[in-house]
């Protein structure tokens, strides 16, 4: 990124006003980039003379709630836990009853998904999109697209996909929201994937597949090569 | 540093406490800062409940993660600040967008921009911000007022100011860039 791109990322992430896939591309950059990270910082710090509002003073009923909260954690948001998976073995060991009948529920719930998840249907696609490679014109992938955010793609021939970089599925959900990722691959394969809460695909939404720099486009908007892209269709059930 | 510029060393010197667990820094934070907080919250939000929760839900956060707080990153009151606006604008952002064509948005937009020029106007004169804001084109420094103080998105500063997408993003992008080279 050349230093006015990133002021103006900088601006853009102070003022707000990035969306989901963009920001959390931006936070990650952000995290690596000492310039950009100096910038964004300055910015912040001088904005902040904007929020000097004037008020009274703090609402005691307020802090009380806050207080109520810390001391009762169940009121509180969820916290996720996460087990790293090398201490599992270890849980697990002899003479912990209770921790073996918890194992038993998890594997129970676990077969009950299992069990729950193939006696639906397949869901059907909303709608289908052939992409078409950008010299050829021949029809390279295949993108089903759910209603519930996720993309099933087959792909119809093999990309090259230099090291250090990665293959990155966008969406062109409406002209507004601009173009958004649904994810990447490191290699040409068939993939699942799911991307942000998006409005229902349409007939007529674009998408197409980008090469970009690993770990996926840094600005959360396509950056590199577009290899394919076509629009969407019903298909007819 | 310049006249105007807050000084940071109390939140500073809260969060550094807060991070070891003493919940009566969590305390004074909240009576130096919960006022102001509330009243940013609500420029975004709208709503006095609604943004008594959103600040609620970041002194919770900064309870939790105040051990994350990285001060070679920006200022303690910056980083709690930052906390409120994401929140609220996750909130605004979750809630609804909005619909242009009925009074109540239109009256709520122009609230908005009450407030975003109300913001500029309460700056210091002497504040390096209000010259830098000043130096820009008007719809420049309206389309920064109303993105950070409000929270509006591209798309609604673009029908605030009845100017077309591709122009807002344009007076945003040349606008924060002239504020940053401004300021430095």
């Amino acid at each position: 990124m050349t230093r006015e791109g990133k002021q103006a990322a900088a601006g853009d992430y102070v003022l707000g006003t990035m969306n989901g896939p963009e920001l959390r591309a931006f936070e990650q950059e952000l995290a690596s980039d000492p310039e950009l990270a100096h910038l964004v910082a300055d910015l912040s710090d001088r904005m902040l003379s904007l929020d000097n509002v004037s008020e009274t003073e703090a609402p005691a009923a307020l802090w009380a709630r806050i207080e109520a909260a810390l001391d009762n954690p169940a009121t509180d948001e969820p916290q996720t836990t996460v087990v790293p998976i090398s201490k599992k073995t270890s849980q697990q060991a002899p003479g912990t009853p209770w921790m073996a009948l918890a194992a038993c529920a998890v594997v129970a719930l676990g077969f009950g998904y299992i069990l729950g998840a193939t006696t639906l249907a397949p869901p059907e696609p909303r709608v289908i999109a052939v992409l078409l490679d950008e010299t050829s014109a021949s029809p390279a992938v295949i993108v089903e697209a759910f209603g519930d955010d996720s993309v099933h793609l087959v792909p119809l021939e093999t990309f090259e996909v230099p090291q250090g970089q990665v293959l990155e599925v966008w969406t062109l959900p409406d002209a507004e929201t601009g173009p958004v990722s649904l994810g990447t691959l490191d290699e040409t394969r068939e993939a699942m994937l799911t991307g942000p809460d998006l409005p229902e695909p349409q007939p007529g939404q674009l998408y197409e597949i980008t090469l970009e720099q690993a770990p996926g486009s840094p600005t959360g908007r396509p950056t590199g090569p577009i290899l394919v892209k076509g629009f969407a269709r019903n298909p007819v059930l | 540093m310049l006249a105007g510029a807050p000084n940071t060393d109390d939140a500073d010197g809260l969060i550094l406490r807060i991070a070891k667990g003493e919940r009566a820094a969590l305390a004074s934070l909240f009576d130096a800062e919960g006022a102001r907080l509330v009243a940013v919250a609500q420029r975004i939000v709208r709503r006095r409940d609604l943004a008594e929760e959103v600040v609620q839900e970041s002194f919770l956060a900064i309870w939790r993660s105040a051990t994350q707080f990285d001060s070679s990153r920006g200022s303690a009151r910056a980083w709690i600040t930052r906390i409120v606006r994401n929140r609220a604008l996750n909130l605004l952002r979750d809630g609804h967008r909005m619909d242009y064509h009925d009074t109540e948005t239109l009256t709520d937009l122009g609230d908005r921009a009450a407030d975003a020029m109300a913001a500029f106007d309460a700056l210091e004169e002497r504040d390096s911000l209000k010259l830098c804001l000043s130096r820009l084109d008007e719809p420049k420094r309206r389309a920064i007022l109303l993105c950070y103080v409000t929270g509006l998105s591209h798309g609604e500063v673009a029908a605030t100011l009845k100017a077309p997408l591709g122009t807002v993003k344009a007076w945003i992008r040349r606008g924060t860039i002239a504020l940053q080279d401004c300021l430095s």
